[in-house]
């Protein structure tokens, strides 16, 4: 596990460079991606399922992320693409790709729907963090109540 | 006539260079508003897509300006971004001049790349192995994964370098970096072929338009939140069709 925490945070130090972050959310960066992965590897031994795992991931590396946002005053981005980063369903993708190449159709269908669940999962925690902090300021309304 | 000339220049500027390096749509219209808000413009309008930038404005007494550039360049540079942000807070606080404000997003424009290309290509490979292992392989498969990450990396710059094409670029990555995880693991250098493979597609993943995708979208900004998705599927279909065909291929 201490292994594992330790490539991951390479691995997300590694990605932070590729998308060419500033240099000062690099660390940083890295530390939201142990923290999400630690989740998302944590929770499905109490019980719960992946895809919830990674939801709960995905809102603590975005909330994360749009706080020190705000501290550092660095676009969100580069903290949230790091963040969630080792909870892309990569695995899943290319299994789903796999079975697609074999001819296996109803396996790539299942494994293809698992895919789309957990990447939707991440999505899902992004807007949910986007939210939090947009309290007050507001995105999108559905009517018009202050007139 | 000046002023609204000059503000137009900076804001046009400010926003080509956030939006080729990938910034959120919602983060480039409000940037331009404040800035020309700060200058004391009036009736302030911009709108932005994921290739191009409309933004108008009023200057007391002489009447409405109004511009459009097209963007056609969708780079990853995020450090670029943080920069121009930095440069329109100092604006809009009353900290530097417009005339200051214009030269320092000349020079952001000019800069290179935050990192060496060098270390971009180190990455991919760190990035590959440390994936492959993440996503179940053993330890002696992160060399395998690190060599084939290096190649996918160098392929996707060089490739896209002399043929400009982003997304056959990304194919040949694919295709490349897969056959050699397969004649790594060919040779006897690593065991599980999947997750090298995986470790090695990982930096091809286009983070950037997803996210923003997704941040566009929920932002009330529809038609951009949509062409990113797009684009970003477009990407995932190329790697998916590069891996797919060397997998065919060779095994």
């Amino acid at each position: 596990m201490i292994l594992e925490l330790i490539f991951c945070f390479l691995a997300t130090v590694s990605f932070a460079i590729i998308f060419s972050v500033p240099r000062n959310s690099l660390i940083l960066g890295g530390l939201i991606g142990v923290l999400s992965f630690a989740i998302f590897r944590i929770l499905p031994e109490y019980g719960m399922t992946a895809i919830f795992a990674t939801s709960v991931a995905s809102i603590t590396a975005a909330t994360l992320s749009h706080f020190f946002a705000r501290r550092f005053r660095i676009p969100a981005t580069a903290f949230t693409i790091p963040g969630i980063i080792p909870l892309v369903p990569g695995s899943r993708a290319y299994f789903t790709m796999l079975a697609f190449v074999e001819g296996d159709y109803l396996l790539g269908l299942e494994l293809g729907i698992e895919t789309m669940l957990q990447a939707g999962a991440i999505a899902a925690g992004i807007v949910f963090a986007l939210a939090i902090f947009s309290f007050g300021k507001g995105i999108g309304h559905r009517y018009e109540t202050n007139r | 006539m000046a002023k609204a000339d000059e503000m137009m220049d900076i804001c046009l500027l400010a926003g080509e260079i956030m939006l080729t390096y990938g910034a959120e749509t919602y983060r480039v219209e409000e940037t331009l508003e404040r800035m020309a808000k700060a200058a004391n413009l009036k009736n302030v309008h911009s709108f932005v897509t994921t290739t191009g930038i409309f933004i108008s404005f009023e200057e007391n007494g002489h009447g409405d300006v109004m511009q459009m550039i097209r963007v056609d360049d969708r780079y990853h540079d995020l450090n670029k971004v943080a920069l121009v942000n930095q440069v329109s807070r100092e604006f809009v606080i009353g900290e530097i001049t417009s005339e200051e404000a214009h030269d320092k997003l000349k020079d952001i424009y000019r800069t290179p790349l935050n990192y060496p290309i060098w270390l971009i290509h180190f990455a991919s490979g760190i990035a590959g192995g440390g994936f492959s292992y993440l996503f179940g392989g053993g330890i002696k498969d992160t060399l395998p994964a690190f060599i084939a990450g290096v190649t996918a990396s160098v392929f996707l710059i060089e490739v896209e370098k002399y043929l400009k094409v982003k997304f056959f670029a990304e194919f040949i990555a694919a295709f490349v970096g897969g056959t050699v995880a397969i004649a790594l693991v060919f040779l006897g250098i690593g065991t599980n072929l999947n997750q090298i493979i995986i470790g090695t597609l990982m930096p091809l993943v286009p983070g950037v338009p997803l996210t923003n995708a997704v941040r566009d979208l929920m932002s009330g900004d529809l038609v951009a939140g949509v062409s990113r998705g797009a684009e970003a599927t477009i990407t995932s279909l190329s790697i998916a069709t590069g891996i797919a065909l060397s997998i065919t291929l060779f095994l």
